[in-house]
């Protein structure tokens, strides 16, 4: 590997902006509770416009839209990093064991693969959350066991290559187990697929929790920017859409951007006939 | 041929499970569970009697998984206390919208990624081609339900063009010319939001693929003997560039927006499966939700296998690899 696939991320215009939004996001995310009164508190003051003592104004049971903004990327963050890390999870322990193993277990187990893919996700993901109304760790769980089968598919593929190299043969004849060619000979050659892997998947997963919010299936105690979208659409005939329907969506359609653009810039960096002359 | 059928297959009845098992598996009572709390309570207790019986719920799971596979088979997706109705009657009201929708919204985005990705892939570099990619790779980070509360709010709010919701005038009386120049003007916003969202992914495609075709020894021949730049481009370059946007990956987005729509529909309330799902939620009328979400996920995974054969007889290489 001679491409320093961090550098790239860094040097292409695409990365740096990726890299230059999730990261204001994510520190938003961290220091928010410090910032801002508390998401949930509820007041008379009702829809009112922004002012000096709101800065987005509030909704309709007056809470402050600022504060329930600032800490729906909380929810955002939290759901894209766990969700994203837990799918790349199973998809290396499934591709890896099945490119290393073989045989009729491998066999199963990409029949398996094969066929979830052609499962379109957010229709089972909607009629499990809707009977199982999960928290948001529940929800987590759920949009992980979902979308691994793509990455397991491609950690396969590049791991039935690696098996064949020199080093992987030479750890075999010096005694080397099944496990530890997986952690110390395959997996760190794997590390560009599962980061790639982890920003797709990072993506999705935003966007299905906010899709899920926004048609009313999510944790009333969670605040989120798909539940505050959801609820501002209903009063879109008053003014109060400026600041209270398109901030969460702007935010929210930023967060998912920065995974698109750290994306496109990492498969850039690996795809020579891309990469710019 | 026989293992892509077989993933179906094992699709098919991992769905077929999910959607037997889940309302069987919820604590409390099953009837409950598959027909929501509001129902549970307009029925009386020979209702109640009835309906186990008719389900079965008193037997052994085997023979109720029999039992509803047969009613299924027969078309009976069950019955909603909110509707009224068959859920089966209530899908078929709802569907013909959702494919109006979505059909247009595939015309459209595909011819004009098609025509942006062939342009903006041959003059790789160009101004245009930076700004084109810049924009709709941007554009493709909203996410289809945001960009449809933008354009409502653009065009429907603000500027006051076009309907806000529904996909005709409520009690209009129409018929003839002046409705159907009223369904295309609901059917603006709500399609151009599907074309605005999946344009960028047929784009993207198209440019990628026209940027490998154009570096081919075959281009340089047409050059050389002195054909106009536009027939090179299009009569040699775009038919091998368009081979994948065609094929499996292309075709792909069709089924894609299937699932896209249904959160387009429900900004815009457009009378279609989307807002079936929606209010089928509000109303906790689970067998029509159960039943909307299982006939999409059919037509999702028809479409999907559809593809898989046209792929094969569109491009004989793959047929030839087997």
């Amino acid at each position: 590997m001679h491409v320093s696939y961090g550098r790239q991320l860094v040097r292409s215009g695409f990365g740096r902006t990726g890299l230059a939004i999730f990261g204001l996001l994510a520190v938003v995310a961290l220091v928010c509770p410090f910032l801002v009164r508390d998401p949930h508190l509820q007041t008379v003051q009702v829809l009112e416009a922004p002012s000096a003592a709101h800065l987005l104004g509030t909704n309709d049971v007056g809470q402050d839209l600022l504060a329930r903004l600032l800490c729906g990327a909380r929810t955002s963050v939290l759901v894209a990093l766990c969700a994203g890390a837990a799918s790349t999870f199973i998809a290396a322990v499934v591709g890896v064991s099945a490119g290393l193993i073989g045989g009729l277990y491998e066999k199963v187990v990409m029949r398996l693969v094969d066929a979830l893919l052609v499962i379109p996700a957010i229709l089972v993901l909607i009629l499990v959350a809707a009977y199982v109304e999960p928290t948001m760790w529940g929800l987590i769980l759920l949009i992980s066991a979902l979308q691994w089968q793509g990455g397991a598919r491609i950690v396969r593929a590049q791991t039935l290559s690696l098996k064949e190299r020199a080093h992987v043969s030479a750890a075999k004849t010096f005694g080397a187990g099944g496990l530890h060619v997986a952690c110390r000979h395959v997996l760190p050659d794997l590390a560009p697929i599962l980061v790639v892997s982890f920003v797709h998947r990072a993506r999705r997963a935003v966007f299905m929790a906010a899709g899920l919010a926004f048609i009313g299936i999510a944790d009333p105690t969670m605040v989120s920017w798909g539940t505050m979208i959801r609820h501002a659409l209903d009063f879109y005939y008053l003014p109060a859409w400026k600041w209270w329907l398109l901030p969460p969506g702007i935010c929210l359609s930023l967060l998912i951007l920065s995974f698109l653009f750290m994306g496109h810039s990492l498969e850039k960096a690996m795809d020579p006939r891309l990469r710019d002359a | 041929m026989k293992s892509r059928l077989l993933n179906y297959g094992i699709a098919f009845l991992v769905i077929l499970c999910l959607n037997f098992l889940l309302p069987r598996l919820m604590p409390g009572d099953p009837l409950q569970a598959i027909y929501g709390d509001e129902a549970l309570l307009q029925m009386t207790a020979e209702t109640k009697a009835e309906i186990t019986a008719r389900f079965g719920l008193d037997q052994p799971v085997w023979k109720q998984f029999g039992n509803y596979l047969w009613r299924l088979a027969q078309g009976d997706l069950g019955y909603s206390f909110y509707h009224k109705a068959a859920v089966s009657e209530v899908i078929a009201a709802h569907l013909p919208w959702t494919l109006l929708l979505v059909g247009s919204g595939l015309v459209l985005a595909t011819l004009a990624g098609i025509a942006l990705g062939i342009e903006s892939g041959w003059r790789r570099g160009s101004a245009l081609d930076r700004g084109l990619l810049t924009f709709l790779m941007s554009a493709s980070g909203f996410p289809s339900f945001f960009l449809g509360i933008l354009l409502l709010l653009l065009f429907g709010v603000t500027l006051g063009w076009l309907p806000l919701q529904g996909a005709r005038t409520a009690y209009g009386g129409l018929s003839g010319l002046p409705l159907v120049v009223d369904v295309l003007e609901h059917l603006v916003l709500p399609a151009g939001t599907l074309l605005l969202a999946f344009l960028p992914g047929m784009y993207l495609l198209t440019r990628n693929s026209t940027v490998t075709v154009r570096g081919e020894p075959y281009i340089l021949t047409a050059r050389a003997k002195g054909l106009p730049d536009w027939k090179v481009r299009y009569h040699h370059g775009a038919r091998t560039a368009m081979l994948p946007v065609v094929t499996a990956t292309g075709l792909l987005f069709a089924s894609r927006m299937i699932t896209g729509a249904l959160f387009v529909e429900i900004v815009f309330s457009y009378p279609g499966m989307g807002s079936l799902i929606h209010n089928s939620l509000i109303a906790r009328d689970y067998p029509v939700l159960q039943g909307t979400l299982f006939v999409t996920t059919v037509l999702v995974l028809a479409t999907n296998f559809g593809v898989d054969l046209l792929y094969r007889s569109l491009d004989p290489r793959v047929k030839d690899a087997r």
